[in-house]
């Protein structure tokens, strides 16, 4: 899988890796140095917050009272209404500086209330915590159940004041995004390109079966994705070693997480390099393999919308990735590794033989 | 002839849909021979040097390369054949001694010898960097790349484009890889360019094969061309002369094609006062063109 083609792409393509390597870094490491000011602020502006209290009526037709400690720095405070948790659809039901409300329950379905702290006129409303009428229903975890915060923890309680949290939701819920699509986007090219700029045919004159072409392609594009994860584990521990969090989220955890991603990517290069066999062209192949990505994650976050769907998540590769497993539960899951390095295998299968079969045109 | 063929096609169909690319294509190169492979643009000539060499898939027949099957032994062919390309390009930003090296090591060859050599007989430069070739100089490394492993057969598509001192180096060259047992089968619609070097000559038409000749015998056949200008009108029945196949008639100006009696067409001639007088060898480029017609006429006549 490695060899002399494998190198030449490397030599040829180190000033890219290097420039993306070192955006990488700063990003890993980055993203850790905003941590203590983002939690020191939140601190801050949650400082006398409490939990909010909803007393439903004993009988049809009474009041509820909803209320809640006052907030040192509040100027006033703001009661959102839905029927929904996410509260997509929320109506302003109080506007004031009283931090308990009274009114009548007129409705029979249940509700959730979103009570906000408003700090000043240009920040934005501090969320101070949400209540729902619906007996021995836990709000928070109804939310973290919502399929668009649970593509990005699993479904985990997730607290953003703790370093997981934060470079659960910041850092790895974002890192299919900048790694997962360059990736893509290599993949498609380190093949592509050969058809395009002519290359092909000089390659293909030689000794070099297209299996072991396409082979070494996949070894450098291995390589490359091991070479990022490697760089990101070192961002991030350097990161987390200067503001002195290291012993809340071990080097270990932060590697497992990270290189469990992997076969993750290796399906993406091999999804790649299928398009840039397929359709001989960058511009095409990336714009399939772009698509196949955000489409993975389209099916992993509606399959959560209900049961019905739930197929959805089966047949998305983000499933099979689940760092917040790793991050939060300290489980690292081989099931799902090994799920995904069998699907990379099969597709690369299915890309070799492809690419026997395919012409190679002038 | 008796030597071994190296390259064999029988009956080679390769359709491109409902387009022919090449039809019932029969063609035989030996070793130790320049054979030139002549038509114009869209003939068949790429398409048939891409099929033996697995590029493209055959639609049907049969190819041998070195004894070999064209597409199931490819990888075994291929270690013992250089090709050069119609139109090809380069990895980027390495210089051309990195190139040639890495493609003589994909080729397991590790004597670089060869390739320095034809480098300086070509001037080409090999600390230049691959993006900063101008064509003649990206051609030359594709020339390179292409004799450097000292493969037993030689495919060049189409390699015109070198500045003339290139063009003649590169010709002794590949006279001198025929004397060391290369075998070389060169495509070209530069017509000059094969008569110089190949010692056969078959030419594509519309995918099938027009003809496959010796060039000394395609020369012997096809005669002379006299062209003559008269001061005084001249009657054309007075040329029809014994040894004249064809008189084309262009501005005053009379074009003959002469087989045989050359002498007798000459003392026939100077019975009128000439102006202007040439007598030339055909060309193949009218060699070409008089396939083509007969072919074309052939067809007329057999519909």
């Amino acid at each position: 899988m490695l060899g002399r083609i494998t190198y030449m792409e490397l030599r040829t393509g180190w000033k890219g890796l290097l420039i993306f390597g070192i955006l990488i870094l700063v990003i890993s490491a980055g993203i850790v140095q905003i941590f203590p000011f983002y939690r020191d602020s939140l601190t801050e502006q949650l400082e006398g917050a409490n939990k909010v209290n909803l007393t439903l009526p004993n009988e049809q037709g009474g009041n509820i009272t909803l209320s809640w400690e006052p907030l040192v720095n509040a100027t006033g405070y703001m009661v959102l209404e839905d029927t929904r948790v996410s509260m997509v659809t929320a109506k302003i039901a109080y506007l004031g500086e009283e931090t308990s409300i009274t009114f009548e329950k007129d409705f029979e379905e249940k509700r959730y209330y979103a009570v906000m702290a408003v700090i000043n006129e240009t920040s934005d409303p501090v969320l101070i915590g949400i209540a729902t009428t619906a007996k021995g229903e836990d709000p928070f975890k109804t939310l973290l159940e919502n399929p668009a915060y649970a593509s990005f923890t699993g479904g985990r309680s997730v607290s953003m004041l703790e370093s997981k949290g934060f470079i659960t939701f910041e850092f790895f819920g974002l890192w299919w995004v900048y790694v997962g699509l360059f990736i893509a986007y290599l993949s498609v090219s380190i093949i592509a390109s050969d058809f395009e700029n002519k290359r092909m045919d000089i390659m293909l004159s030689t000794p070099i079966s297209r299996r072991r072409y396409l082979l070494e392609k996949f070894g450098a594009m291995s390589v490359i994705a091991l070479l990022m994860i490697l760089v990101a584990i070192a961002g991030l521990t350097g990161g987390l070693a200067s503001i002195n969090a290291l012993n809340e989220i071990s080097v270990a955890t932060l590697s497992l997480s990270l290189i469990s991603c992997l076969p993750f990517l290796m399906v993406i290069v091999a999804i790649g390099m299928l398009t840039a066999v397929l359709f001989q062209k960058v511009r095409t192949g990336m714009g399939v393999t772009f698509a196949f990505v955000f489409t993975e994650f389209f099916l992993y976050t509606f399959g959560g919308f209900s049961k019905s769907l739930e197929w959805m998540k089966t047949i998305s590769i983000f499933k099979y990735w689940d760092y917040s497993s790793v991050i939060i539960d300290n489980l690292f899951k081989p099931g799902d590794f090994i799920i995904l390095t069998i699907l990379a295998t099969l597709l690369v299968a299915i890309d070799v033989w492809l690419f026997e079969k395919k012409d190679v045109p002038a | 002839m008796n030597k071994a063929p190296v390259i064999e096609t029988k009956n080679l169909t390769k359709m491109y849909g409902n387009h022919v690319g090449v039809k019932d294509l029969n063609l035989t190169v030996y070793k130790d021979e320049i054979m030139g492979f002549l038509g114009p643009n869209g003939a068949g000539k790429t398409t048939t040097i891409r099929t033996c060499l697995a590029f493209i898939a055959k639609t049907a027949g049969k190819i041998t390369i070195l004894g070999l099957d064209s597409h199931k032994d490819a990888v075994a062919i291929r270690k013992k054949t250089g090709y050069l390309p119609g139109d090809f390009g380069l990895i980027p930003s390495v210089k051309v001694r990195s190139y040639l090296r890495y493609l003589l090591s994909l080729r397991e060859c590790d004597s670089m010898k060869k390739m320095v050599s034809l480098a300086e007989r070509l001037e080409l430069e090999l600390d230049r960097k691959t993006n900063e070739l101008s064509k003649g100089n990206k051609l030359k490394v594709g020339i390179v790349q292409t004799l450097m492993a000292d493969q037993e057969l030689i495919i060049m598509d189409e390699p015109s484009g070198l500045d003339p001192l290139a063009q003649q180096e590169f010709y002794h060259i590949l006279r001198e890889e025929k004397k060391q047992g290369k075998t070389i089968f060169i495509s070209s619609h530069n017509l000059a360019e094969v008569e110089s070097v190949c010692d056969r000559v078959a030419i594509i038409r519309k995918g099938q094969l027009v003809v496959v000749e010796d060039i000394n015998l395609l020369r012997e056949k096809t005669g002379k061309v006299l062209e003559v200008e008269f001061s005084d009108p001249v009657n054309i029945a007075e040329l029809k002369l014994e040894g004249v196949s064809e008189i084309h008639q262009d501005n005053g100006r009379f074009i003959l094609t002469i087989h045989e009696n050359l002498d007798g067409v000459i003392g026939a001639v100077s019975n009128h006062r000439i102006l202007n007088m040439t007598l030339k060898t055909f060309s193949l480029e009218q060699l070409f063109l008089k396939y083509y017609a007969e072919a074309e006429n052939q067809k007329r006549g057999s519909a």
